[in-house]
């Protein structure tokens, strides 16, 4: 019989507030197997670790049971302490009688027996723990980034600089993402393309960064430290060897199409680059719009690009990479306001979103710069801005805050100024929101020195009149109705979630919220971090956020992405599904479900009636199993076993939960 | 005697037994009549000999594919007469990777519908010698003389909802196919129970599984229990206690009819096999039901290609049940 030691946690009074440690101690000492029992206040602390390490040794024992807080918090600290006492660390069990016990239950005399329980039900299963050795598996020196927004373009910055091969995966023809189509950047009103272009130009020059725009991520297989990756790079239709970026090909291009990047307000060739800064500079052929896939004729641009770059008969190219880690950073988009009616979006050329209006101030942009209504070309004189446009609305919209609304509202209404001397801003908000370094002044200034008037209160309906837009709002302070003559409309959408994000994450093999922004392992301690080893999230998938917060939370992903490739190996897992090929029945159910690819079938031969007889069963590659079970609970005939939860510790717990008297 | 159609099993000889002399096949499983009229039980044929043994009439009830499983082992390529429930449970078999799709030839058999003999008795009384048939009629001969009456009130239960009486897969189809059945009753029964409360529901069950001997009867005729070792005989861990009491009972049902969810082709063999009349169907009918209300409706056993609803994740998958 084993000689199981049981220790007991108050965890302060999380645990002893609760629970009844004196009586829990007292009876643990009859469970089966059981030589020592012991509690201590904090057993996670230095001399609670040492407190189980002596013990181990003073009363040999070889299986350890832990009653503290989950696993998950918890378990790999006191296996450590167990493997340091010269145990393996798999003969340790953690009773959960925090989570599972003291913090759900408010009455001692029933918190009491269950923690009893659960501790007997710990210490049945760890009479059949075994030693279990983590499989050492190699890492792929490599990274790879999809979304080559600028928290994309900063992390894959930062991962090369530290040494590593890093591969950026852009769907978009082009680098730079949101950032890209924005004129200056609050707080400190610097040119968005003038510090945006020098980091595009230092990602693609950067020896160590690979850049594959116009791609997306097909199939992600694997695991941490050895991700295989299948990436589709869709046809250009230009060689980008041969191409140099003259621009004559999109000069000539009859044909022409509406432009994503200005947001739909003006056109863009069939034959193009999506911006002048466009990194890689080589345009695509918009195959939708071009004439000579559409209709068979035209090839003008192949007649006319000097170097022959012009390839017609390109396809798609599916290709697989391995990779050691994944960074997400695939941005955000802006909501489309038109199911709010009362603003009728989408109604009237001058009621634009943030965006568009932000494409009005670039001198490359549908204006050519100049900030005019899109109806007349005439400057407005009177320009109304609505915050939390399906933000903070639970019951149309998004109950979360968009975080950047305020500020960029505030700098939009700041550059009108400059360009419009004459132009009177008005803004309808909710509450105005400036937390961030120079954020609150630079409001400040837009509401003192630019003359911008900040109205608490709702727009309840906005209708053209003549030449101008009535708004119709109400001043939330002061109770008035307010109406305002504008000229242009501008709505703070919502900023939400890319659409094909939960497309993304269950490729990638990470889950999102209800709004399909990418989860966090943990809010406070793990923000870039997901539940998937070795998968990382930056910027806006993950939430809204500015620039600074984005770049901040890409360099922290690059440095746990470069922590992870600097290891010379990892440890994979132990808890590993077997098979029991006598038993097994061959009939590959296991196969189907495992969601890792970590069982196949082999052949196997068995004595028959004096001769030999083949025949197919399951077998599983540890080195790709995660321990995630599912194999087990399809096999019927309990022929697979997950090591560490065997069918037999599983029903030993529950047989000492349920047989006691 | 229980002769239905002579020209029928004549055909079915003819052809079976060029293959077996030929060496298409090394052995034929088909059937030969029991100790009473009206039994027939399953035929092992290697020799033309042994096909003049060969019947087939009304009480051909025995699933045939099942005892592939065993065949294969000592024969390279085995022919097989199949119903419409048969072919689907060596569906089943297929889709389990219990066979070779090449080393079994199948020889489809359209099937009127197994009668049942308790209900021709109860009928026509114990001195029942014999039936007739003819027309969907069956005439009951008896020793005071011969009663007609109509075929299908007479069929066995598992038979009475059938939706494919004909082979679903076959190499040879040796008779007229029939064609798709209406079922409406199919779960007639598994609507009423699903009426009752929790209570009545668990008291039903306990009187009907009070009955069970545990013989497992039902494995062993059912297409689906395939494993080679049962979790009812495992040792370690001991999941089924030996013990003849109704939890006991209660564990050994559930297990069996969950292992069978997506699975099942309701072809009803348990519940024939059943020495004590379990309604074993209604349990299997309860989870092809639910898994139709989850999954979206699937058949199983018809087509082998179509992977169980167990075995697929697909995003569009309907909710799951917490969000039911
Ligand atoms: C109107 C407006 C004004 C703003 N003004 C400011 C400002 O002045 N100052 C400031 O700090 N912030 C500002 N912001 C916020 C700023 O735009 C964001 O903080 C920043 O763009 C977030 O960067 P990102 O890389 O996370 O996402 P994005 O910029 O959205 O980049 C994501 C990239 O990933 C790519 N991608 C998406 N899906 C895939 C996929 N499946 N496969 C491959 N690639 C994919 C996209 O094409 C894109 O290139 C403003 C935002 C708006 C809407
Ligand atoms: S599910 Fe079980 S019986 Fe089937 S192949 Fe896998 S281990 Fe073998
Ligand atoms: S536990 Fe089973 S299903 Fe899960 S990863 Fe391992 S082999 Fe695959």
């Amino acid at each position: 019989m084993p000689r199981t030691g049981v220790f007991i946690c108050h965890c302060g009074t999380n645990i002893a507030g609760t629970v009844d440690i004196e009586k829990a101690v007292e009876a643990s000492r009859n469970f089966p197997g059981v030589v020592h029992a012991a509690d201590y206040r904090y057993l996670c602390s230095e001399m609670g670790q040492d407190l189980i390490k002596k013990a181990i040794v003073d009363n040999q024992l070889d299986r350890v049971v832990v009653g503290t807080c989950s696993p998950r918090m918890h378990e790999g600290t006191f296996r450590k302490a167990a493997a340091e006492a010269g145990l393996n660390p798999y003969l340790l069990e953690v009773a959960n009688i925090r989570e599972h016990c003291s913090w759900v239950h408010k009455d001692i005399e029933e918190a009491t027996p269950k923690a009893i329980s659960l501790l007997r039900a710990a210490a049945a299963k760890a009479v059949l723990n075994e030693s279990l050795d983590a499989p050492e598996l190699e890492v792929e020196k490599r990274a790879l980034v999809i979304g080559g927004g600028i928290a994309g373009i900063q992390a894959a910055i930062d991962i090369a600089e530290a040494g590593y091969e890093v591969d950026v995966v852009e769907r978009e023809p082009s680098i730079g993402g949101r950032m890209a189509q924005l004129e200056k950047t609050f707080p400190t009103l610097d040119c968005s393309a003038c510090i945006l272009t020098p980091k595009m130009v230092e990602a693609a020059q950067h020896p160590n960064v690979n850049l594959i725009t116009y791609s997306e991520v097909e199939e992600v297989k694997g695991f941490v430290g050895q991700f295989d990756v299948k990436i589709r790079q869709k046809a250009r239709s230009v060689d980008p060897v041969k191409c140099t970026g003259c621009g004559i090909c999109y000069e000539k291009c009859p044909s022409k199409a509406s432009s994503e990047f200005e947001m739909g307000l003006s056109k863009r060739k069939a034959i193009y680059i999506p911006f002048p800064q466009a990194v890689p500079n080589v345009p695509v052929i918009d195959r939708d719009a071009c004439l000579y896939f559409t209709k068979g004729r035209c090839q003008i641009c192949e007649k006319e690009c000097p170097p022959q770059a012009i390839v017609y008969d390109q396809e798609d190219e599916i290709f697989e990479r391995r990779y050691g880690t994944i960074i997400v950073a695939t941005g955000f988009d802006q909501m489309n306001p038109s199911q709010y009616g009362e603003y009728g979006y989408g109604q009237h050329p001058d009621i634009l979103t943030g965006l568009e209006f932000e494409r009005l101030f670039n001198a490359s942009g549908p204006t050519g710069g100049k900030v005019v209504r899109l109806s007349d070309g005439k400057p407005p004189e009177k320009v109304v801005f609505i915050q939390c446009v399906g933000s903070r609305d639970k019951a149309r919209g998004m109950n979360y805050c968009s975080k950047i609304c305020c500020m960029y509202t505030a700098k939009q209404a700041i550059l009108l100024k400059e360009k419009v001397p004459d132009a009177k801003s008005y803004v309808f908000y909710i509450d105005v929101r400036t937390a961030g370094k120079g954020y609150e002044e630079f409001q400040r200034r837009a509401a003192e020195e630019y003359d911008v008037a900040y109205l608490r209160g709702q727009v309840g309906k906005i209708f053209p009149d003549g030449d101008h837009l009535v708004v119709h709002g109400v001043d939330s302070l002061s109770g008035k109705i307010i109406e305002i003559k504008a000229d242009m409309v501008v709505l703070a959408a919502a900023s939400i979630a890319r659409a094909d994000s939960p497309e993304l994450g269950r490729i990638v093999g990470i889950n999102s919220d209800s709004y399909h922004f990418f989860n966090e392992a943990h809010p406070k301690l793990k923000p870039v971090e997901t539940h998937t080893a070795g998968v990382f999230i930056a910027g806006a998938c993950q939430a809204p956020k500015d620039i600074p917060d984005t770049v901040a939370q890409a360099s922290a992903a690059a440095v746990k992405a470069v922590g992870l490739l600097s290891k010379e190996f990892l440890k994979g897992e132990a808890c590993t599904a077997e098979v029991n090929q006598a038993e097994c029945s061959g009939c590959l159910y296991c196969e189907a479900v495992c969601p890792y690819s970590a069982i196949s079938p082999v052949e196997i031969e068995e004595r028959y009636q004096g001769g030999t007889l083949k025949r197919t069963v399951a077998e599983v590659n540890p080195a790709l199993c995660q321990g995630c079970g599912s194999c087990t609970v399809i096999c019927r005939s309990g022929s697979i076993n997950l090591k560490g939860f065997s069918n037999e510790q599983i029903l030993a717990e529950v047989d000492a939960i349920c047989l006691q008297r | 005697m229980a002769e239905r159609n002579l020209e029928q099993l004549e055909k079915i000889r003819e052809v079976v037994s060029q293959d077996l002399l030929s060496g298409r096949i090394e052995l034929l499983l088909g059937w030969e009549k029991g100790h009473y009229w009206w039994q027939s039980r399953p035929l092992f044929a290697r020799s033309k000999d042994d096909l003049a043994k060969l019947t087939w009439d009304s009480f051909c009830a025995v699933n045939l594919s099942r005892y592939l499983l065993e065949e294969l082992k000592d024969h390279q390529k085995v022919g097989v007469l199949v119903k419409g429930c048969d072919s689907r449970a060596f569906n089943r078999l297929l889709q389990d990777n219990m066979v070779e799709r090449d080393r079994v030839v199948l020889y489809g058999l359209p099937c009127p519908g197994i009668l049942d003999y308790k209900l021709l008795a109860a009928e026509a009384g114990p001195e029942l010698k014999g039936i007739a048939e003819e027309n969907g009629k069956i005439v009951l001969k008896t020793a005071s003389g011969e009663v007609e009456v109509k075929r299908d009130q007479f069929l066995m239960a598992k038979c009475r909802e059938c939706l494919y009486p004909d082979p679903v897969v076959y190499d040879q189809m040796l008779l007229e196919p029939q064609g798709k059945k209406e079922a409406p009753e199919r779960f007639k029964a598994v609507d009423e129970l699903e009426t009752l409360t929790p209570e009545e529901r668990f008291a039903y069950w306990e009187k009907e599984l009070s009955r069970c001997l545990r013989c497992y009867a039902c494995r062993q005729a059912c297409p689906y229990c395939s494993c080679r070792e049962c979790f009812v005989e495992q040792e370690n861990p001991r999941w089924q206690g030996r013990a003849y009491q109704p939890s006991e009972n209660f564990l050994f049902h559930l297990v069996r009819a969950y292992h069978g969810a997506g699975r099942c082709i309701d072809c009803g063999e348990c519940q024939r096999a059943c020495p004590v009349d379990i309604p074993l169907q209604e349990l299997n009918r309860k989870l092809i039901k639910d898994i139709n209300e989850l999954y979206g409706d699937y058949e199983a056993g018809l087509d082998a290609e179509l992977e169980p609803p167990l075995l697929t994740y697909r995003p569009d998958d309907p909710a799951a049940f917490s969000e039911k």
